[in-house]
């Protein structure tokens, strides 16, 4: 059967804050716009962001501090010039998201309300109660869809295609039926969102795996600072679904078996405000020493009862009915469990400050963009401080859109062929009719669980080293799968074996990226090598995969600017 | 799971399965687990999936209560998944189960319903705001917090489908927009910033659509799992129609004067009464379906029996409202 090739000026590929974004803005150009997206828009992960989203809009608050936060936070391997460009745009960003309706949580007199956030020098992080990201995902789609967007739901982008250093479109199948088509443009743009989903414990969605990621890695495009995880501090205990940093922002305790506040041990000064990669190391440093709280000893206390249930039932509704559903514990009344859950992903696919997608480290791919948390700016470093990831998918995301106007134009179309859909054809064709013994959620589990326990929160190259060799051991187990369902409609068994496969490649270039990393830097922490090393690693890893899998390692410089790269306490 | 010791206990699930492609007919599947107490509905779904059957199919995303994907029905009612305890359905109903999924009659693979309908009545209000958004802006509109609260939480619908799956009007009339379009038309009329009312209400006004063909029952109230109260929002939407002197002459109008009348006699909906008021005793035959329906799941109330209503004051402002409108 044919295939049928649609023609679009651009090509987008998620629907989350980034993705919408950017649609909107070359939709209300005149542009013809598709966006793909496996799930419903109002269904992706931006939707789950609770806390908040910066912005120095007070008298007391600076552009400057915001940035000089951001690039702490970052361990002073963020790029500062994208710094500098979102900390700029952020007020009037987050004024923009407000005039389209975002339902922001306001202070008396009318304006924005804002709460403090961890690592944050001034309470900045604007928020909608505890749902900033659904009011903010909700609205921005409504717009897109007002100015006529076209958006191809429960569609799987399952490649790219990329011929002579240009990309000129997607190859997608629609999930309910498993109808194929390619998408021509001129412009392609993805905005996939994270990948935390690889590790067992994670606050992510299950559709977070990191898809974008593998594509255009298995074209030989490299990816950048895989190896930066972020594990936030306070994921429930068990499940790891988050409890939003605003909890601690708005004054929880961390407390330990023996009812001690131990952030003062580690963070006297900012305590529970302090950054989440020092936070997390805590809490699981206590757990390893045997303060750890609950049936499993697995996690701490967090406290939030001196709050009173006016403030908690009027800040944090969500997260108290998270913590009585998930735990059977009423914030209200009774300190709830947490632990560190992977969260956030710092890496993804390189990008200069408007969104054009690298090559290598001179050179960019034509037509090819990226934003959000699939990109990799870079403005978060080593460590993203809360609530500006959420402010980096949604200005990125639009300014991208403009960048890809601009550039458009002085774009050629590349015509789309049927042949190019031949890559997805044989992925769909080898999962559908491989005969073997190995399980999709045996693997995927085993693969989680290894992440969580060699790639973790506290990493030494013996650990990693077995995990580089036993994640290639599970890619091999992959070619011999077996799946149930061999039926066309809404074959889910089929799309989790996808995404496994993507999840598998990915997490190669994390160990491999964070093996080759002989330091501590943010989130990335080696008990082998307990500091940072600015005269060896002041630079970002790009890494590259080859036909055979293997990955390569090559460094890039970090752009430096005003804000000095000094020692980082909290 | 709490600071007590984790328990288990054995569950046996018939679960909903249908494949639009391959299958004639729907059919249950027994399948008996240990359950812990530490489980969502969720957890089930995937361990059904991961440990018995690959292509045992359902939507789920954010696994926290917040995307709306997972909705689907357990013994009869409406959850989301991901937010369900499993100790809180034995609880309910004992350690037999059954999932369904929120609409049979839109199932195209078990739990996965083709939800075309619900979006397109979405889409239908115009959900968003309508203002010539400043693009850039250097100043936020302001809003104090009273006018933000005016929303009453409409804005926290998450698209679940659950109300529009549980409401028995969407049931037997195509045309009917359901409780989740009138909660997002009444989320933007709502807005202070908002000035697109005059629009949306002309659309919510129509017969056979609107939202005077709503019975009342309270079903999408009760089932929504983010408490945004669609009914409530209904009620608004009747409130402003009068307010605006647009309510159109008609059965469906005759039916809200319906309303008002029971209220005024009881202080709750007597919904036998109702239909009674709008179409004459011959009319009423027309709804026998929807009354028994409505009578079994104990809806309709004999005046007998009737409760005063605690929100007597929000239903006289009603019946205030409507008592301008002439017929
Ligand atoms: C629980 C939680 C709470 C958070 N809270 C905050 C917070 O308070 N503040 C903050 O700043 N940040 C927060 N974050 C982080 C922030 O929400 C995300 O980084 C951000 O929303 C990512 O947006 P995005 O547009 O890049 O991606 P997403 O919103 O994740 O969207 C990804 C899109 O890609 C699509 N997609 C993916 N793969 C494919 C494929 N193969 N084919 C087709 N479509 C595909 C999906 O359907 C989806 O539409 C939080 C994250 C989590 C997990
Ligand atoms: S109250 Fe009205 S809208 Fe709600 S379920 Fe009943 S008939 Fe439907
Ligand atoms: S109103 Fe409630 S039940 Fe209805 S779609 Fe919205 S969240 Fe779901
Ligand atoms: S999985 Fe998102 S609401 Fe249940």
């Amino acid at each position: 059967m044919s295939i049928p090739i649609y023609t679009y000026d651009a090509v987008i590929v998620g629907a989350g804050l980034a993705g919408s974004t950017a649609a909107r803005e070359l939709e209300k150009s005149g542009k013809k716009v598709a966006v793909i997206t496996k799930l419903h828009p109002l269904r992706s992960h931006s939707g789950a962001a609770q806390g908040g989203i910066n912005a120095a809009l007070s008298h007391e608050d600076s552009i400057e501090l915001h940035e000089f936060d951001t690039v702490k936070g970052s361990d002073y391997l963020a790029d500062q010039d994208a710094v500098e460009l979102m900390c700029q745009e952020a007020p009037k960003t987050i004024r923009w998201a407000e005039r389209m309706g975002a339902a922001f949580s306001r202070n008396d007199n009318g304006t924005i309300a804002q709460r403090p956030f961890g690592g944050q020098s001034s309470p900045r992080a604007c928020y909608a109660k505890d749902r900033t990201g659904l009011t903010l995902l909700q609205t921005v789609y409504e717009q897109a869809l007002r100015d006529g967007v076209d958006f191809w739901d429960e569609w799987y982008a399952a490649d790219i295609i990329y011929k002579d250093g240009a990309v000129s479109g997607v190859v997608a199948f629609n999930i309910r039926n498993q109808e194929k088509a390619i998408f021509n443009a001129k412009a392609v743009m993805f905005a996939t969102g994270g990948y935390a989903r690889s590790y067992k414990i994670n606050s992510n969605a299950h559709a977070n795996t990191g898809d974008g990621l593998s594509i255009v890695a298995r074209h030989g495009l490299p990816l950048e600072d895989m190896e930066f995880v972020q594990f936030h501090p306070s994921g429930l205990s068990g499940n790891g679904v988050l409890i939003s940093e605003a909890a601690r922002g708005e004054g929880g305790k961390l407390l330990n078996s023996e009812g001690e506040r131990f952030m003062e041990r580690y963070a006297p000064n900012k305590m529970e405000l302090a950054s989440r990669d020092v936070v997390s190391r805590a809490i699981i440093q206590e757990i390893r020493e045997g303060r750890g709280v609950g049936p499993r000893k697995d996690a701490v206390f967090i406290d939030l009862t001196h709050l009173g249930a006016e403030l908690i039932m009027e800040r944090l509704p969500e997260l108290r009915d998270l913590a009585i559903c998930f735990l059977g514990l009423d914030m209200i009344k009774e300190p709830i469990l947490i632990s560190a859950t992977a969260h956030y992903s710092m890496g993804g696919i390189p990008v200069d400050k408007d969104g054009h997608a690298r090559l290598n480290n001179t050179e960019f791919v034509e037509g090819f963009y990226a934003a959000g948390e699939v990109a990799c700016v870079s403005v978060h470093g080593a460590n993203r401080l809360g609530a500006n990831s959420v402010l980096e998918a949604l200005f990125f995301g639009r300014h991208v859109g403009k960048t890809m106007l601009k550039d458009i134009d002085g774009l050629t179309l590349h015509p789309a062929s049927e042949e190019d859909a031949d890559t997805m054809n044989a992925e769909l064709e080898a999962i559908l009719t491989s005969n073997g013994k190995e399980r999709v959620p045996q693997l995927r589990n085993e693969l989680q669980q290894s992440m969580t326990d060699n790639a973790g929160v506290f990493r030494t190259e013996e650990l990693m080293v077995k995990q580089v060799a036993l994640v290639k051991e599970l890619r091999e187990r992959f070619k011999d799968i077996r799946i149930d369902d061999k039926s066309k409609i809404f074959n889910t068994d089929l799309q989790e074996a996808i995404e496994l496969g993507h999840m598998l490649d990915y997490s190669l270039f994390i160990v491999e990226s964070a093996l080759a990393r002989k330091e501590s830097r943010g989130a990335h922490y080696r008990e082998d090598y307990t500091t940072r090393d600015d005269e060896n690693f002041l630079l970002h890893t790009m890494a590259y995969m080859n036909k055979e899998g293997d990955i390569s390692l090559e460094y890039m410089d970090v752009t430096l600017g005003k804000h000095e790269v000094q020692e980082r306490t909290y | 799971m709490s600071m007590q010791a984790i328990t288990t206990q054995q569950v046996t699930f018939n679960v909903f399965r249908f494949n639009s492609e391959t299958d004639y007919l729907p059919y249950y599947k027994q399948i008996t687990m240990e359950v812990t107490s530490e489980e969502v509905v969720l957890d089930i779904l995937d361990r059904i999936k991961w440990e018995h059957d690959g292509s045992f199919s359902y939507r789920r995303s954010c696994r926290h209560g917040i995307c709306g994907a997972c909705a689907v029905k357990v013994n009869g009612k409406g959850v989301l998944a991901c937010k369900e305890r499993m100790n809180d359905m034995i609880g309910l109903f004992g350690t037999e189960l059954t999932i369904d999924p929120v609409s049979s009659k839109h199932a195209i693979k078990d739990m996965v319903v083709d939800k075309k309908d619900f979006w397109d009545k979405h889409e239908a209000v115009e959900p968003y705001l309508i203002s010539e958004i400043e693009e850039h802006p250097e100043m936020e509109c302001y809003v104090t917090p009273m006018e933000s609260e005016a929303l009453l939480e409409s804005d926290l619908c998450i698209q679940c489908g659950l109300c529009h799956y549980a409401c028995p009007v969407i049931e037997i009339n195509d045309a009917f927009l359901g409780p989740a379009a009138f909660a997002k038309a009444f989320r933007f009329n709502a807005d202070v910033r908002d000035e697109g009312i005059d629009e949306r209400i002309g659309i919510v006004n129509q017969p056979g659509a609107g939202i005077w063909d709503c019975v009342k029952c309270f079903e999408c109230a009760e089932v929504c799992p983010k408490e945004v109260n669609p009914i409530e929002k209904i009620t608004k939407l009747h409130n402003q129609t009068f307010e605006r002197n647009d309510a159109i002459d008609n059965v469906a109008t005759r039916h809200a004067v319906g309303f008002a009348h029971s209220i005024k006699k009881h202080g709750l909906l007597d919904e036998g009464e109702l239909v009674r008021y709008s179409e004459g005793n011959i009319g009423v035959l027309k709804h026998v379906p929807v009354a028994i329906k409505m009578w079994k799941k104990g809806k309709i109330v004999m005046p007998w029996n009737m409760p005063k209503s605690d929100k007597l004051d929000e239903i006289k402002r009603l019946v205030k409202s409507s008592s301008t409108v002439k017929f």
